[in-house]
């Protein structure tokens, strides 16, 4: 059960979705990923996607304008 | 393998983040009350799909759902809300103290608001999902008809919303065209409705049909309908549909424990609580008339205000009227009744025969019957007796021996 931070500050969709979902493959169920990003689009897709696929999700807004996506892996 | 959760105390916990339960957030937030506000989506709501929202008073312009909703969301996290964006996993609503569970989090509150809002219910039908809202399939007449003047719409479903939302659309549109599912002249409407709508010059049925599909490049083009009896495929070219074939209010999470109307509404009472103290509901979720921004901000403010007072309550209650060291004794009156109000005097002079061995409260229950639906009593004036901060004794009657009696027995 770790927690990986995946860094995408600074990065347009769909770049913070794409890292996501293959970062989130590399993981083990149980696992955590922080994906910190700054565009508001991707705090619509990434949510969006990471539910869809029945993984637990939380939105974080760790400043104005910038977003912890925290996504457990459950399957 | 279940990670520690963490936990987490407030005042209010808000489920959900519409218009409804913003407003609510406002008011408790304001009421400095340690509120937080959990939404599994977006912030604003069913609210944030409309384009335009030209009936919510205060903004001629026609503004987007969302800037109303983003106005509100700032306003109250200007008085201190918290927002947390995630889904509700679990909830346990029946003790005094309420406790919501999100995937990481524990949150441990004095009331809960529910706001959860609802969903309409949708056909089904092929690619239905890719023009729902503001591309051509519409849930909500008295928000959408008047953007349909001249136009061709289509409705789905024959109960009293689908009929007398269809008859007000003839307002509007050239041509509304009904699918009913069942047999000619066969409708889930009442007769009143269904005799009007039958001789409506500007309403059309296609009687045995259900929707197949839709079709139409970026925005809605066309229904095609099919009917149920031969299977054949009907194209119906239109501007916008309308779809009123019910809607589900989102209260999976509480079932079990509060109450729901056999449509699982919530049913509340006019300071909005549900059947559990300090639980409250507001908004589409509750089993109302009209479900409107206009009247879910309402809600909100009601509920708001409800929640402050009954926390204030069940401090003063706790810590005051049902204190442990001493015997007590709570007059609950009703300031409006002349003998009543005259018994106080009765009242001090017990209360100076005791001294301090005695702890006297007096109850207005005029503006609020908080305290003494708490205590379980209906009818008033009335004297309890309290020892070890529980209930000794009650009486209806005002009569100082038997009272000062009463007080003696427990000393």
């Amino acid at each position: 059960m770790k927690e990986v931070v995946l860094d995408c500050f600074g990065e347009a969709c769909p770049v913070p979705l794409v890292k996501a979902q293959n970062k989130l493959a590399e993981l083990e169920v149980g696992d955590v990923l922080i994906v910190q990003i700054d565009h508001s689009c991707a705090m619509k897709n990434l949510p969006e996607w990471a539910t869809k696929d029945g993984h637990n999700v939380e939105v974080e807004e760790v400043d104005d304008g910038e977003w912890e996506v925290i996504i457990e892996k459950t399957k | 393998m279940a990670r520690e959760k963490t936990v987490e105390h407030y005042d209010v916990v808000i489920i959900g983040g519409g218009p409804a339960g913003l407003s609510a957030g406002i008011y408790t937030g304001r009421a400095r009350l340690k509120t937080l506000l959990i939404e599994k989506a977006l912030v604003g709501g069913l609210a944030t799909y409309t384009n335009e929202i030209a009936n919510y008073p205060g903004f001629p312009d026609e503004p987007k759902g969302e800037t109303i909703t983003n106005l509100m969301k700032q306003q109250a996290k200007n008085l201190g809300v918290e927002f947390k964006l995630t889904a509700v996993k679990s909830v346990d609503l029946t003790g005094e103290e309420k406790i919501v569970e999100t995937f990481r989090n524990k949150y441990i509150a004095k009331t809960v608001i529910i706001a959860t809002g609802g969903r309409p219910r949708v056909t089904g039908g092929i690619d239905e999902e890719n023009y729902l809202f503001d591309k051509g399939i519409s849930f909500c007449a008295t928000c959408d008809a008047a953007a349909n003047t001249d136009k061709h719409v289509v409705v789905i479903g024959s109960g009293d919303a689908a009929i007398e939302e269809g008859m007000f659309l003839t307002k509007f549109a050239s041509k509304v065209t009904v699918s009913v599912m069942h047999d000619e002249g066969i409708m889930d409407c009442n007769e009143i409705a269904k005799n009007a709508a039958l001789s409506n010059p500007k309403m059309a049925f296609v009687w045995n049909s259900v929707v197949h599909a839709f079709e139409g490049e970026e925005h809605l083009e066309r229904v095609v309908l099919k009917n149920v009896k031969t299977d054949e495929l009907i194209p119906v070219s239109c501007d916008n549909c309308f779809e009123f074939i019910g809607y589900i209010p989102n209260t999976e999470l509480f079932e079990g424990q509060v109450t729901l109307t056999n449509r699982k509404y919530i049913p509340v009472d006019d300071k909005k609580q549900t059947n559990i103290d300090g639980v409250f509901a507001i908004g589409d979720v509750t089993d109302k008339w009209l479900k409107q921004i206009a009247t879910a901000v309402g809600d909100g403010a009601i509920a708001g205000t409800a929640a402050e007072k009954y926390i204030a309550e069940s401090e003063i209650f706790e810590e005051k009227i049902m204190q442990k060291e001493k015997v007590g004794l709570i007059y609950l009156y009703n300031a409006i009744d002349q003998d009543s109000r005259e018994f106080l005097s009765h009242v001090e002079k017990i209360e100076n025969q005791f001294g301090s061995e005695l702890v006297v409260n007096r109850v207005d229950v005029y503006k609020s019957t908080g305290i003494a639906d708490r205590l379980k009593v209906e009818s008033f004036p009335a004297v309890i007796i309290t020892k070890e901060g529980k209930i000794a004794t009650t009486l209806y009657e005002l009569n100082d021996m038997q009272i000062t009696e009463a007080v003696k027995g427990h000393m």
